[in-house]
């Protein structure tokens, strides 16, 4: 009983965890500019994310080690640092983006400006990640983060044409009086923001955190394959809900508030503190996993004690590096650059330098020194290789159509 | 410990130092070598680690980057980078077993700096994880 | 490698002000514009219809008619920025700016009446924005 109750626990947090203030900035933008016709490529940013980060829970529950710790033994020093700097700029980069949308949630809720919040938010992130229990943590986050399945409840309550949104979503047409370039640029955001890399690196090492052992391989594979599809869903709903309610009135959301518009239009009041709870939930989460991989990252990388799992005085630079990342992600918002802006360019370039992050995992799950007989089935390979030809091809085609498409404007 | 060829490029570098308790103790970085007197492969005699090491195993831009970043850190007096002698290594598997606890070795310099000056002066720093 | 550099940042920058070379960029800026404005005045009436059926908290909503209010002006405030090219644009510019000051009017006085709370005020204040709505976006259509 009690092995059934930790799975559905690791199940429902992996769903309300798995939405982030890149998720909801892209889907709501995206639903009001292409409706559904993008949909699909949250499908396939859905279905790579689960490859990979089954992938990187399997190869730290296997070796104990987690993946970044790997990368450098088996890619050598030279890439392993390529691959530090590019993902440690872009996870901190989503760490100010995440920051920023906590600051924002809090100023739905109370009229008081976001920036205002910054450094109590900033304070509190680092806070909970210096004295909270790992797990205690990531299930409190990932259980509050439910609150989003509000924004479906509001669809559903709606009764909108199903068979419409449907149609539209299997069959991709560029809407009327936008470009093909842009519509593929919106799609690349999409992309980068299903499939973050800080994600894969905090579900390896959190794996690690809560010392998850050969017997939690089904745990892994559950949370995974069932909570990450689900916590998809909740993208598509906020995804349809711009679709009916923002599109055909030509509303471009460019502001947290706009996004909460198609649940509230619905649910009321009610709906509208539910959704902001959740908002809250998941942009505190994202910004304690992100906050938590800068420091994984690079003491991953040189080799020095990581994690929660000691005493924070047994782990000071570790500590050090996430207290300096949070500082300097609140910095970075604080500047009063538009954190919806910030969320953009980090999901772009989250695109951008996907294979550079995805690769390692490919390799490191398919070594038998670490993985002994856990190695990656044909299956996975071939689905991981095919994943890896299709990032690579969005990571070259990123940087030219921002250019051409003007960052999407 | 009797003499073991490896391949230094494939069995050594890069890998993870443990200590004698379970601690992460750094990487790998760089190897010191010594011709034997009689003639014969070279030994190795230390494992060097810390950003010192790995900057000059880089070379190159990227290298030169890191070690004055490394100098910057660095306790002052000490010009080569951190030792960690070949005789406390126990095991070599996918992780380098040390036989000694890390605050006995050089490569903790570092690391006891942050953890007196900045991170251990905050309040439950000593407090177990549980 | 400089200069493409140089070239990203210009076209990333997005709105230039001072002088746009052709008639036709400055055509599809005021299309832009248009379109940005038109968003913001729908969100607003979006907001005034869930305060009329008591769908939302006053906070809520006095934070949305806030940033309606600063986008349309911002937007505005860009645009008045650049310098026609020529008379078509000229009278293209005199077309929308009418439309852009009867919009951000009545978005101010509604943000106005959201901070004071009152609340009942917004419908009728909300009056001239269907109709202002409609014309940005034909204007966007148009010109876009």
């Amino acid at each position: 009983m009690k092995r059934l109750f930790s799975i559905a626990l690791g199940i429902l947090t992996a769903i309300g965890g798995f939405v982030d203030i890149g998720d909801i900035v892209a889907n709501a933008e995206t639903g009001a500019r292409f409706g559904m016709s993008l949909a699909w490529v949250v499908i396939v940013g859905v279905v790579g994310i689960c490859l990979f980060a089954e992938m990187a829970g399997r190869v730290a529950t296997v070796s104990g080690r987690a993946v970044f710790d790997l990368v450098r033994e088996r890619l050598g020093a030279r890439v392993a640092l390529v691959n530090l700097v590019a993902s440690f700029f872009i996870t901190f980069l989503t760490l100010a983006a995440e920051i920023g949308g906590v600051a924002l949630a809090i100023e739905l809720a109370t009229s008081v400006n976001y920036l205002l919040w910054v450094p109590i938010v900033a304070f509190l992130v680092w806070l909970v990640i210096w004295r909270v229990k790992f797990g205690l943590m990531e299930n409190a986050f990932g259980l509050l983060g439910l609150a989003l399945v509000v924004a479906a409840v509001a669809l559903w309550r709606l009764g909108p044409d199903w068979g419409g949104l449907l149609h539209a979503a299997t069959h991709p047409v560029v809407p009327q009086g936008e470009g093909h370039p842009t519509w593929w640029f919106f799609g690349i955001a999409l992309l980068g923001a299903a499939m973050t890399p800080y994600e894969v690196f905090f579900f390896s090492s959190g794996a690690v955190e809560e010392g998850w052992s050969r017997a939690d391989l089904i745990t892994n594979r559950l949370n995974v394959y069932i909570g990450f599809p689900l916590g998809g869903l909740l993208s598509l709903a906020l995804m349809a809900g711009a679709t009916l309610f923002l599109e055909p009135r030509g509303i471009e959301p460019g502001h947290l508030s706009q996004v909460a518009l198609p649940t509230l239009l619905v649910l009321g009041k009610l709906g509208l503190a539910v959704l902001l709870v959740g908002f809250f939930a998941a942009t505190f989460g994202a910004a304690l996993e992100t906050g938590l991989s800068c420091g994984y990252s690079i003491a991953q990388y040189f080799g020095f004690q990581w994690g929660k799992f000691v005493r924070p005085a047994d782990a000071p630079r570790f500590h050090l590096i996430v207290l300096l990342s949070i500082l300097a992600g609140a910095g970075l918002v604080l500047t009063t650059i538009d954190p919806v802006t910030v969320t953009e360019y980090s999901i772009v370039l989250s695109a951008a330098a996907l294979p550079l992050t995805y690769f390692p995992i490919l390799v490191v799950a398919n070594d038998p020194d670490y993985m002994g007989d856990k190695v990656n089935s044909r299956l996975t390979n071939a689905l991981g290789s095919v994943y890896l030809l299709l990032l690579l091809v969005v990571a070259v085609a990123t940087i030219p159509l921002m250019i051409l498409t003007k960052a999407g404007s | 410990m009797s003499g073991r060829v490896l391949e230094a490029g494939l069995h050594l570098l890069d890998r993870q130092l443990i200590d004698v308790d379970g601690r992460l103790a750094g990487k790998v970085d760089d190897l010191e070598l010594e011709l034997p007197p009689g003639g014969g492969p070279p030994v190795v005699t230390a494992i060097l680690s810390g950003p010192g090491a790995l900057s000059r195993r880089l070379g190159g831009r990227l290298g030169a980057w890191l070690e004055a970043a490394a100098n910057r850190l660095r306790d002052g007096d000490e010009d080569r980078p951190a030792r960690v002698s070949f005789a406390v290594v126990k095991r070599i598997e996918s992780a380098v077993d040390l036989s000694v606890a890390k605050r006995e070795l050089e490569t903790n310099r570092l690391e006891a700096w942050t953890r007196e000056h900045l991170i251990g002066h905050l309040p439950g720093a000593g407090d177990a994880p549980e | 490698m400089r200069r493409s550099w140089v070239v990203a940042v210009v076209l990333l920058a997005g709105a230039c002000t001072g002088p746009v070379r052709s008639s036709s960029v400055y055509e599809s800026k005021a299309g832009q514009t248009a379109e940005v404005v038109a968003s913001a005045v729908q969100t607003a009436l979006l907001a005034v219809d869930a305060a009329e059926h008591d769908q939302a908290y006053g906070r809520y909503l006095t934070q949305v008619l806030v940033e309606a209010e600063e986008d349309a002006g911002s937007a505005q405030g860009v645009f008045d920025g650049i310098q026609p090219p020529d008379d078509r644009a000229d009278e293209l510019r005199s077309h929308l700016d009418d439309l852009l000051t009867e919009a951000t009017g009545a978005l101010t006085e509604l943000r106005i009446a959201a901070r004071r709370g009152r609340f009942a005020e917004l419908p009728e204040l909300a009056r001239p924005l269907p109709e202002v709505g409609r014309r940005l976006g034909d204007f966007a259509e148009a010109h876009g």
